[in-house]
């Protein structure tokens, strides 16, 4: 018999397979490896579709398909309290230790987190986006994020801008949050066995095709390469309701031949598509830490990318002293600038050796690194002292002159639903899951698992 | 982890701000460096406003308020038979006149003698479509009381003055550029449906008619006038502001005291208590840029 699980951790998301982002990624990637570390991971997120109540993936993760309808962008609508008896019921049906919640825009994790708070659990949150702090939107999400975090034991972020967003939006001492960037599976993203002929130049872009991804930029760019460059031509994957303007900008100087529109390309299909280009072209105008860099760059495409965000610290940079080579031009957003991060690339790409890069990403990013450095935190998670109700109280109190005041109220009829329930169907009454380990599949690579998943999905 | 390492002889590495290469060697993933947050910039974009400045912009917002405040004079003198339809209508015409010919003086080009006659055109067309649809309106309230027709009417005009865009006219010059937005939109329909409101209550459709086309005049072409006006001469803009408040002021003090009091307070308090107030408010502003902004593009997009 395999030894008890060590950490027991349940994982919170809106945002899971069979959705598809970076989030979802994270989240999956992250339970796999943590489970080879010999924990136990648990994943709750809302239904979707018909895909509701509890399933199994790879190496044995369980998944928690909570029956409650997504609202709005996949999340599902804040009730507050509505969520309360079912975490309540994992919590404890699993025997968690550690909450992690993933995403500040999902109110399932929110919720979440909060309730695992009432009744005293450890509480991890990671932050996979970057706020401002002058629209309407922001204030609003800042101050709900203030709410969760107030009381928090450890934060995660993706990159240092993120953290230093986080530490702002928030207010959580710098101590407390936590840098671990996402990594990239190099074993599903390898440079083709036989690199394509550089006579003619590919650049890749995949990416939804938004105003926040850049697309505007990408309609000035996109001709004025192929005015300077014959041999260039573009492959665009992607969708999304800037689709028709790049459409048009085809249409308008007659590209149809040179740049190819995909249309959205499933993440199964993505190394395919980065495979046949020669540098991948990301126009993002805000981007807490980007992963589709990272899966370019193991694929052994150069890349030109906006100097936004997280994005400068991602990748070693085109002349940095540290590294004598370069993985990432970096320009600013701004289309005149990006030709030239473009003429730049071109330039440069002779020297490029696909496997070397490949080779290198290996060593720069892994999954095993992220879950072994996030064991940390939920150690550290572990030791922080528990707290009174009192004291948490005060805490929620100095977040605001109003907020405080409505948090405080929030929290104590929470504690007193938590109570109630209590009394309806005591700890005892709910059924311990028994804990099944995969030992069969600890040999396995984790990335294989999702090729098998992808199977299943797209099947 | 630190403490073995400081006690090495060897020094540790320079902490970078990178997220490759696993852990940084000899710092955990909390930490934090001196440049934390030395990208942050604070009230950058701050404009600092001068107390004269913003009083004289809100003259705009006043001086609204007192053409609106004219408009409903009007309407109770014509409820109160005290105004009757000839001298309703040569005040339609006189106003349209002086809005005419206040567009043509205000304007750098001069209008060319076609274009006066297409505008004589529309103008005619206008009136004789008002004119024919005249009964329609006077009876169109009539199963619905008074009392909801007056709610309705003023909850109306509450929302035409919230709504309406003081900076610019809806109704633009022929060939402007932009095109309104919905709000400013949204402001126009709900002051021209109080105005069928009101108009459905009067006795003849002589006097639907004339009210109908002053409240038109006024609702549709005024903020244009005026915003012509203020291009042409912020000086003049002041002072034909000035003149409307005074001749509400007093239009008003005629009708009834107490409101004359409320419209006093009013425009006091648009002109100078919130302006005083938006400057107060002002060192409480705090803005902070930095990396994680979202860029903006340098170029329009247009979709």
């Amino acid at each position: 018999m395999a030894e008890p699980p060590k950490l027991r951790v349940l994982m919170v998301s809106d945002f899971f397979f069979p959705n598809f982002g970076g989030v979802e990624n994270h989240i999956y990637y992250l339970s796999q490896c943590l489970l080879k570390l010999g924990h136990k991971v648990v994943v709750m997120t809302h239904a979707y579709g018909n895909r509701s109540g509890v399933r199994y993936m790879t190496g044995g993760l369980k998944v928690y398909y909570v029956p409650w309808r997504p609202f709005v962008m996949q999340t599902t609508f804040p009730t507050v309290y509505g969520t309360l008896p079912i975490v309540r019921t994992i919590l404890r049906r699993e025997k968690i230790t550690v909450v992690h919640g993933h995403q500040a825009f999902s109110t399932l994790c929110h919720e979440a987190l909060m309730h695992a708070r009432t009744m005293g659990y450890k509480v991890v949150f990671t932050d996979h986006s970057l706020y401002g702090f002058a629209d309407v939107g922001s204030i609003h999400m800042n101050k709900v994020l203030q709410f969760s975090l107030a009381d928090i034991d450890q934060a995660i972020c993706v990159s240092h801008t993120s953290k230093e967003n986080t530490v702002l939006r928030s207010g959580l001492s710098p101590a407390k949050v936590f840098m671990i960037p996402n990594a990239v599976d190099t074993a599903m993203f390898k440079p083709a066995s036989v690199r394509p002929s550089t006579d003619i130049i590919t650049i890749v872009v995949i990416s939804r095709l938004v105003y926040r991804k850049g697309a505007d930029l990408l309609v000035e760019v996109i001709p004025e390469v192929c005015r300077l460059y014959p041999n260039v031509r573009f492959v665009v994957g992607g969708d999304g309701p800037k689709h028709v303007r790049l459409e048009e900008m085809r249409e308008k100087h007659s590209l149809q031949d040179r740049v190819e529109m995909l249309g959205a390309v499933p993440h199964s299909r993505v190394r395919s598509v980065l495979v046949t280009g020669h540098i991948f072209l990301n126009s993002s105008l805000t981007e807490a830490f980007c992963i589709a860099i990272l899966e370019a760059a193991s694929c052994g495409l150069l890349t030109v990318s906006t100097r936004v965000g997280g994005v400068p610290e991602a990748c070693p940079l085109h002349g940095s002293q540290v590294l004598p080579d370069d993985m990432v031009v970096l320009a600013e957003p701004d289309p005149d600038d990006m030709v030239r991060a473009i003429e730049k690339a071109i330039s440069i790409l002779p020297s490029i050796n696909p496997e070397e890069m490949h080779n290198r990403m290996k060593k720069l990013y892994s999954w095993q690194d992220v879950a072994k450095r996030t064991e940390i935190v939920y150690d550290r998670a572990l030791k922080c002292s528990n707290r009174s109700l009192l004291e948490r109280l005060s805490r929620f109190l100095s977040c605001g002159a109003w907020a405080g005041k409505l948090f405080c109220m929030v929290m104590i009829l929470d504690y007193l639903l938590w109570q109630l329930l209590q009394l309806l169907q005591p700890d005892e009454d709910i059924e311990e899951a028994p804990d099944i380990r995969l030992c069969h599949h600890r040999g396995v690579e984790v990335s294989e698992g999702l090729k098998e998943e992808d199977k299943v999905r797209n099947g | 982890m630190e403490k073995n390492l400081a006690g090495d002889s060897i020094p540790r590495p320079k902490w970078r701000k990178v997220a490759y290469g696993g852990m940084q060697i000899g710092y955990d993933d909390n930490y934090t460096d001196e440049s934390f947050l030395e990208e942050m910039v604070m009230n950058a974009n701050v404009v600092r406003r001068d107390l004269l400045k913003v009083m004289k912009d809100s003259v705009s917002i006043s001086q609204y308020l007192c053409i609106v405040a004219l408009v409903v004079l009007v309407w109770v003198h014509t409820l109160e038979s005290s105004l009757d339809e000839n001298s309703l209508l040569l005040l339609d015409l006189s106003l349209l006149a002086s809005g005419f010919l206040i567009l043509l003086l205000t304007e750098e080009k001069m209008l060319s003698l076609s274009l006066l006659l297409r505008y004589l055109l529309n103008i005619s067309f206008f009136t004789t479509g008002l004119y024919i649809l005249a009964p329609i309106y006077q009876t169109l309230t009539r199963s619905i009381s008074s009392d909801s027709i007056w709610a309705v009417t003023v909850s109306l005009l509450l929302l035409h003055l919230f709504l309406h865009d003081y900076s610019g006219s809806t109704i633009r010059a022929p060939g402007a550029l932009k095109t309104p937005n919905l709000i400013s939109c949204i402001s126009v329909n709900a002051s021209i449906v109080a105005s069928v409101f009101v108009a459905s209550r009067l006795p003849s459709r002589l006097h639907v008619f004339a009210v109908m086309l002053f409240s038109l005049q006024v609702f549709l072409f005024a903020p244009l006038v005026t915003y012509c006006i203020k291009k042409f001469n912020f000086g003049l803009h002041l002072l034909f502001s000035f003149a409307l408040m005074g001749l509400t002021l007093y239009s008003i003090y005629a009708l009834h005291r107490l409101f004359f009091l409320v419209f006093l307070l009013l425009v006091l308090l648009v002109n100078v208590v919130c302006p005083y107030w938006l400057i107060r408010m002002q060192e409480y502003k705090f803005e902070i840029n930095g990396p994680w902004d979202e860029a903006k593009l340098c170029f329009d997009i247009t979709d």
